[in-house]
């Protein structure tokens, strides 16, 4: 696994590479576990070191500190991901967030890490997309005290919405969101567990930009970086805590 | 109209934040319309506070939620009392494998499916939904859930339709609502 700190160059901090082939038959993954050493926590020599108490000592410990809690919470929220082959269809390897919302602490720091990075942010509108969307959309939004936005299947919001359709691998599907739930100007962040084409995102972005809405970032938990989705999402960024690959 | 019960200042807000839609999914159905409640930050925050007060500290360790309104608000209810969140889904949507249970529509029946192992047997378990009107969707998720022996402590709604009877449907269950629309 490869991690990146929150202080990494590459711009895509938090993501850890999950390397779907190294799961057991039943979709579990097959956890490494190695000595845990916390440096400077762990002191393992017999007294402290003269440097020890140096300013730059102790930034750098903080830094250190705050990268490998950031580390621990990524490693848990990655390794609590289910792994299901050959779902909907053969070939498809399914990553499955249930498992993850089955630990309270996984599922916890999930939504934590989301509202340290967006609390700040003057974001007014969540919008999550269903049905998973739906599930680490609102929580984020009551911790930001911002409103929250369903982007549905088609006729499942009742009165007047607007429409956008989208690329399927056959065919095309629609989504759905209200007239007058979002005004012009608003600042929004779109959610949803996975990001695979980008198709479905893509057509949230459209969405709130048809009327008028700046998209600051688009979130999701998991990405797959081999399709390519973060390419396909225009203007607007996109972070994840977990690459899949 | 919306009537609120009036134990609690902030039911007001919740219950005047909830639209009616006419004519929805077709003619003569007055439908609820949560999605004003998830506009107004206070009232959305309200409502699960409400919930959170009244299950935490109850040893509950699971809160089921029924696809899709379920699942917007059971997570939050599950996040602030440790528990976990269990999705209880349409059939074909969830992954490995599943348990069953099927369920009466007006017009012929439906499907609800939960995962195999999410649930041990003897965990206290809440049920959540938006709104319960005939009961029949609830009836099913607290099924499943004692299927796999797991004992439910209550389903908590936030809108009822008392009319439509569902609160006898429940298998004897208990049910707590936050507004009951007539």
């Amino acid at each position: 696994m490869m991690y990146s700190t929150p202080f990494s160059s590459l711009g895509h901090p938090l993501a850890v590479q999950k390397d779907s082939r190294k799961y057991t038959r039943w979709g579990w993954p097959k956890e490494k576990k190695g000595p845990i050493f916390h440096f400077p926590f762990q002191n393992p020599l017999p007294f402290s070191p003269p440097w020890s108490s140096s300013p730059l000592f102790l930034q750098l410990s903080c830094k250190k500190m705050a990268s490998e809690y950031e580390d621990d919470r990524i490693a848990r929220i990655s390794s609590s991901i289910r792994v299901i082959p050959d779902f909907p269809k053969p070939g498809i390897i399914f990553q499955d967030i249930t498992t993850l919302l089955l630990d309270p602490k996984a599922f916890k720091d999930t939504i934590d890490l989301f509202v340290e990075r967006y609390k700040d942010k003057n974001i007014s509108v969540v919008a999550g997309i269903e049905a998973r969307g739906f599930i680490f959309g609102p929580p984020i939004a009551l911790a930001i005290e911002a409103k929250f936005v369903p982007l549905r299947k088609p006729k499942k919001l009742p009165g007047e919405v607007i429409s956008e359709e989208y690329s399927l691998e056959y065919g095309t599907d629609q989504m759905e969101m209200h007239v007058g739930a979002v005004q012009a100007g608003e600042r929004a962040l779109i959610v949803d567990d996975l990001i695979a084409t980008g198709g479905t995102l893509c057509a949230a972005i459209r969405l709130l930009e048809r009327v008028g809405v700046e998209v600051v970032e688009c979130a999701c938990v998991i990405e797959l970086p081999e399709l390519k989705g973060r390419d396909r999402l225009g203007e607007a960024p996109l972070f994840v805590l977990v690459k899949a690959t | 109209m919306s009537d609120c019960k009036d134990k609690d200042p902030r039911i007001h807000g919740i219950a005047s934040s909830i639209r009616v839609v006419p004519n929805f999914p077709k003619p003569g159905i007055m439908f609820q319309d949560i999605t004003t409640l998830l506009l107004d930050p206070k009232a959305f925050k309200n409502t699960i506070d409400l919930f959170v007060e009244r299950y935490r500290g109850k040893n509950i360790s699971v809160v089921a939620g029924i696809e899709a309104r379920g699942f917007i608000f059971g997570p939050p209810i599950a996040l602030a009392i440790g528990a976990k969140f269990v999705p209880l889904r349409k059939p074909r949507k969830l992954p490995g494998k599943v348990i069953s249970e099927k369920y009466v529509l007006e017009y012929g029946t439906d499907c609800l499916e939960m995962h195999v192992g999410a649930v041990q047997d003897g965990e206290r378990a809440l049920v959540i939904d938006d709104l319960i009107a005939t009961g029949g969707t609830l009836c099913a998720a607290i099924k499943l859930l004692e299927r796999v022996g797991a004992e439910v402590v209550e389903c908590a709604c936030v809108i009822e339709l008392p009319e439509l009877k569902g609160r006898e449907r429940l298998n004897g269950k208990p049910l707590y609502i936050l507004v009951e629309s007539r």
